[in-house]
């Protein structure tokens, strides 16, 4: 057992990470952020140590073959190190970027904690997420990650913009994991499995997957932000900076295309749906690239390019690739947040957000300039990077389809060439316009580690390497080596990174003449693009909903009540008239032995009567305190011991109850005159029908005869064996101990609902 | 609703440990005769009503202010039922698995099974237990703040 | 035996339609409860044997009551009572509410009967 709990180990760290930093945090803010450093620089350790191909099962439901299964293959142990490494990263960046961050909003301390909690527990979900082997874990981590993404970007709980954010975000991502949940039942359904391996093997072509399939792919495009579900990641940017860099750089969008990677071998059965998926790519990787050329806010720069670069992953996917879309995954990973921390650190030290008010920053900050620079040319694609060989294996790929597929990746590369020396080249080059300001080294360390990462990746990109390796292995279920060196030759690669760069910098250099294009495109976007589209969706529908239920509302509670009764009265009579149940009714006998029971039931009957023609409250609360004592008289000599204890029991609360509350309603007091209520007659008539078709069923069920071999039965032979005199509580705690456990849930929530209403006033 | 007389006082107060005896009597047999965790909580929660009627929210509260904690109660017993179900996933049982297993001895003291089922009953028990408490004394504390006597 | 249960459940059910059908908010309630008592009544009485209670050592060569409609019904007892607490805190709510808004409009509040205002203005 302690093998199998080395994979779940960073989980168990982040999640115990979260807890402490929530709780120690509420009591000294201060030890918030070095907690959490140490929680994620554990996990990162502990995911090092993970057992490769070690896994875990547990079955929680073996009759229904429902287990929660959690392996450490290659493409969990990428993505936990991404989580883990990356989260390391954003901490201690957060650790310098949030005082300051709470200073400029009038913030107290104590308020950032949430956001280091948050950060923990979103790592936390993107380890479940990616170690988990069953669709149900799956799910259960993916709409976590929702969930703590939604709370993330409206941080800024008071900004409208930040509320809007992560409304839009929680839409669109929330929506689409209802077609993964969907998905899920249909595979569970179809293969009798929720087991990931067992589905994907016993898969095969065919409309069923293809439209599973489908329904995924859309769930993981929403989460990675592709078109058309683009657009809620540059509004996300209202996020502090150590939520962009982490999410909406490497984790959570991350997740859209790891869904995609898991069940790979599901949508290669259908090259239909890869081909739209390529084409999706390609389009996330124009409009991404193109609307990045016209952002003026740099962070906003940032998110259009990572909607295009996971474009190239997507595409690469659909080409088969894995192992390069691992590897892209990766990099990305670590030089986008290098420089989303980076713009972060510019903002802090000039108060600057737009590019064209920012320059020659290289000399002031220096370290953020290598670093980010390192960044920068692993996101252009230039040699001794590790970008190099991403855009080389995603190069390699395009080469090998053929057609037109080469000449859309050039034309994607261009673009990214040409906005990423928008961004570098605008901040760092040129003539200093800003006044600079002393940044912490948190801010800057960071950002020069994973530059480092990222410039050592392209000189040894073996370690690198053979993890994407690793994590093809797992997605492709076949051994997809990886091998990444300098080539000086005429290959395809080669010569598509050449002409890219020739292109970039023509296009660098004759920016004035094509600049108004990205802009034009970008406003029309504005004007008649998805996000308009869900806009005026929503207001449509509340409107459409406002009206049909002015249309159908009964606006009357009590004519709502005589409705459902009349109505229900009606059914049963066109059933008798249908199918007539005289035959089937019986009388059954009274012997004398049964005459007390029916003394107390008569006893019962006359004292709702009485309950009815009440003329002040004490006497209605006596009437029906005299039903339940009925009652539980009533269930004693039906042979119901139990039940009888608990009815005369809950009936005396009842009482008290009723009365207490009466209590408290002082301008009434118990023995007012009865007011006069308006159509008594109707509701005599509708109490008279009521007890019409209730008399009809009841009789007509109780008529049934009784089976012979009963659950009832087995339940009576069994107690013995476990160990219960009385059936009745072993039915309540063992044999149907689950039923049990949903009820007293049930109670609880009511408990909370009634202390709310009973609970002192704080405001009107 | 104060029934403020010394002798109804007096004898509430004499009362209220025999009443949680009871429930838990009630409690322990409940596998072996009539009765169960619910009727057990309902039982003590009784005990702890009659406390109210006798002396009166406000002067009751006063000298138990850990009666405001009594949703902890319901909320311990929610977790503990919860344990209960869920501890026998962690070595590799299904759900809701009781021990002693059908076939083995069962330990006794006396009349009590130790028993997971009636670990069960037992945070059945704290719960409806504590539901009661908290929503009369949470009624109760109306009357304290409102001002209204009757 | 039969008739004589389903007559009296039906009469429980139809007071208890009858109050639910009044205005006044009280006996709202209690036609909620008079309903589950009802319903709970049907559970028992559609139990698959009536005879000796379900406890070891069954009395041999007897017919025993069902036991697992008394679990059931059993829950459902506890449940109805934390269901009408919700209730009648929703009642104590909406008549505290409805005060302060009287007092607010400088209404006379004395005498006034606790029932539902006359039109459900619903909130948007």
């Amino acid at each position: 057992m302690p093998e199998e709990f080395r994979v779940l180990a960073p989980l168990i760290v982040a999640a115990l990470g979260t807890f402490a930093v929530a709780t120690l945090g509420a009591v000294r803010p201060r030890l918030a952020p070095p907690l959490a450093v140490a929680t994620a620089a554990l996990a990162l350790a502990t995911t090092l140590l993970m057992p490769a191909g070690g896994r875990v099962d547990l079955a929680w439901a073996p009759t229904w073959d429902l287990r929660l299964t959690f392996a450490a293959d290659g493409l969990a142990k990428l993505y936990a190190l991404l989580a883990t490494g990356v989260g390391l990263a954003v901490l201690t960046y957060a650790a310098g970027y949030m005082p300051r961050h709470a200073a400029h909003e009038g913030h107290p301390l104590s308020r950032t904690v949430r956001l280091y909690s948050l950060i923990l527990l979103f790592m936390t979900a993107m380890l479940g997420l990616v170690l988990a082997q069953d669709l149900i874990v799956l799910i259960i981590f993916w709409d976590l990650t929702a969930i703590t993404s939604y709370y993330l970007i409206g941080y800024e709980q008071e900004q409208e913009a930040s509320r809007r954010a992560a409304m839009t975000a929680l839409l669109v991502t929330g929506i689409s994991a209802i077609l993964l949940i969907l998905a899920g039942v249909l595979l569970y359904t179809r293969f009798g499995t929720a087991q990931l391996p067992d589905i994907l093997a016993q898969a095969q072509a065919g409309p069923f997957v293809t439209a599973t399939g489908a329904l995924i792919a859309i769930a993981a495009l929403a989460k990675s932000a592709q078109v058309p579900m683009h657009f809620w990641l540059p509004q996300a940017m209202v996020a502090p900076t150590p939520v962009s860099s982490y999410l909406h750089s490497a984790a959570m969008v991350a997740a859209g295309v790891f869904l995609l990677g898991r069940v790979h071998p599901l949508l290669d059965l259908s090259p239909g749906l890869q081909n739209v998926l390529m084409a999706l790519g390609f389009a996330s990787m124009a409009i991404g690239g193109v609307l990045a050329l016209a952002q003026m806010e740099i962070k906003r720069l940032l998110a259009y390019s990572t909607i295009a670069q996971y474009g190239y992953v997507v595409v690469m996917l659909s080409l088969g690739a894995v192992e390069g879309a691992a590897f892209y995954i990766l990099a990305h990973a670590l030089i986008k947040s290098a420089l989303f921390m980076s713009a972060g650190a510019v903002t802090e030290a000039t108060g600057e957000t737009d590019l064209t008010r920012l320059g020659g920053l290289a000399r002031s900050l220096p370290l953020l300039a290598v670093g980010s620079g390192l960044a920068a040319a692993g996101l252009a694609a230039l040699p001794l990077t590790m970008g190099f060989f991403k855009d080389e294996v995603f190069f390699a790929a395009a080469a090998e389809r053929g057609g037109v597929v080469p000449v859309l990746a050039v034309a994607g590369a261009v673009l990214s060439f040409a906005y990423t020396w928008r961004f570098w080249g605008n901040i760092f080059l040129g003539p200093l316009r800003n006044r600079v300001e002393r940044i912490p080294w948190t801010l800057t360390l960071p950002v020069l580690a994973l530059g480092v990462l990222v410039g050592l990746g392209g000189i040894v990109p073996g370690p690198a390497a053979s993890l994407a390796a690793d994590a093809g292995e797992a997605m492709a279920g076949r051994a997809t080596p990886l091998q990444l060196a300098y080539h000086f030759d005429l290959r395809a690669p080669n010569l598509m990174a050449v002409i890219t760069w020739v292109l970039g910098v023509v296009a660098i250099l004759t920016a004035p003449r094509w600049a108004t294009i990205p802009r034009a495109v970008a406003r029309t976007g504005d004007r008649y693009g998805p996000d308009r589209g869900l806009f005026t969706a929503i207001i449509r529908l509340t409107t459409f909903s406002r009206r049909t239920r002015a249309f159908l509302e009964v606006r009357n509670l009590q004519w709502r009540i005589a409705t459902v009764l009349v109505a229900t009265a009606v059914l049963v009579g066109v059933t008798i008239v249908f199918a007539p149940p005289w035959p089937t009714f019986r009388v059954g006998r009274l012997p004398t032995s049964d005459w007390p029971l029916f003394l107390f039931l008569v006893l019962a009957a006359l004292s709702a009567l009485v309950a009815t023609r009440s003329a002040g409250r004490l006497t209605l609360v006596l009437s029906l305190s005299a039903v339940g004592y009925s009652l539980a008289a009533v269930f004693t000599f039906i042979g119901a011991p139990d039940v009888a204890l608990v009815a005369l029991l809950i009936e005396t609360m009842m009482t008290l109850l009723l009365l207490a509350v009466l209590g408290l309603l002082p301008i009434e007091l118990a023995r007012a005159p009865a007011e006069r209520e308006p159509h008594p007659g109707r509701r005599r008539a509708v109490g008279f029908i009521t007890t019409g078709f209730v008399f009809v069923i009841c009789w007509g069920v109780l008529s049934w005869p009784a089976p012979d071999a009963t659950m009832a039965r087995a339940h009576l032979e069994l107690s013995p064996a476990a160990h219960a005199a009385d059936v009745v509580t072993a039915i309540l705690a063992d044999f149907r101990g689950l039923d049990t456990l949903g009820e007293i849930t049930v109670i609880a929530v009511a408990l909370l609902g009634a202390l709310t209403f009973f609970a002192s006033r704080r405001s009107a | 609703m104060s029934m403020s007389t010394i002798l109804t006082k007096v004898i509430s107060r004499l009362i209220f440990l025999p009443t949680f005896v009871t429930a838990v009597a009630i409690l322990v047999k409940g596998y072996f005769g009539a009765g169960d965790g619910f009727s057990a909580g309902v039982i003590a929660g009784t005990g702890v009503v009659i406390q109210f009627l006798a002396f009166g929210p406000r002067e009751l509260f006063a000298r138990y202010p850990s009666l405001r904690r009594a949703p902890l109660l319901a909320w311990s017993g929610l977790l503990l039922g919860l344990a209960t179900a869920f501890a026998p996933v962690l070595w590799g049982d299904p759900i809701m698995t009781h021990y002693p297993r059908p076939g083995e001895e069962v330990p006794h003291l006396g009349l009590l099974a130790f028993h997971t089922a009636v670990l069960f009953d037992a945070a059945v028990f704290l719960l409806v237990f504590g539901m009661i408490v908290s929503v009369l004394g949470a009624i109760g504390n109306r009357y304290g703040s409102e001002g209204v006597d009757s | 035996m039969i008739l004589g249960l389903a007559l009296v459940i039906s009469i429980l059910f139809g007071c208890g339609a009858f109050l639910l059908l009044k205005r006044d908010l009280i006996r709202m309630a209690g036609g909620v409860i008079l309903i589950s008592n009802a319903a709970n009544l049907f559970i028992v009485a559609a139990g698959l044997s009536r005879g000796r209670e379900p406890i070891y050592p069954l009395p041999p060569g007897e017919r025993i009551s069902d036991p697992v409609v008394q679990a059931l019904v059993l829950t459902a007892i506890v449940i109805g009572f934390g269901t009408v607490a919700v209730l009648l805190g929703l009642i104590y709510r909406t008549y505290t509410a409805r005060i302060a808004r009287a007092v607010d409009q400088g209404e006379e509040t004395e005498g006034t009967p606790v029932s539902m205002p006359p039109e459900d203005r619903v909130a948007d």
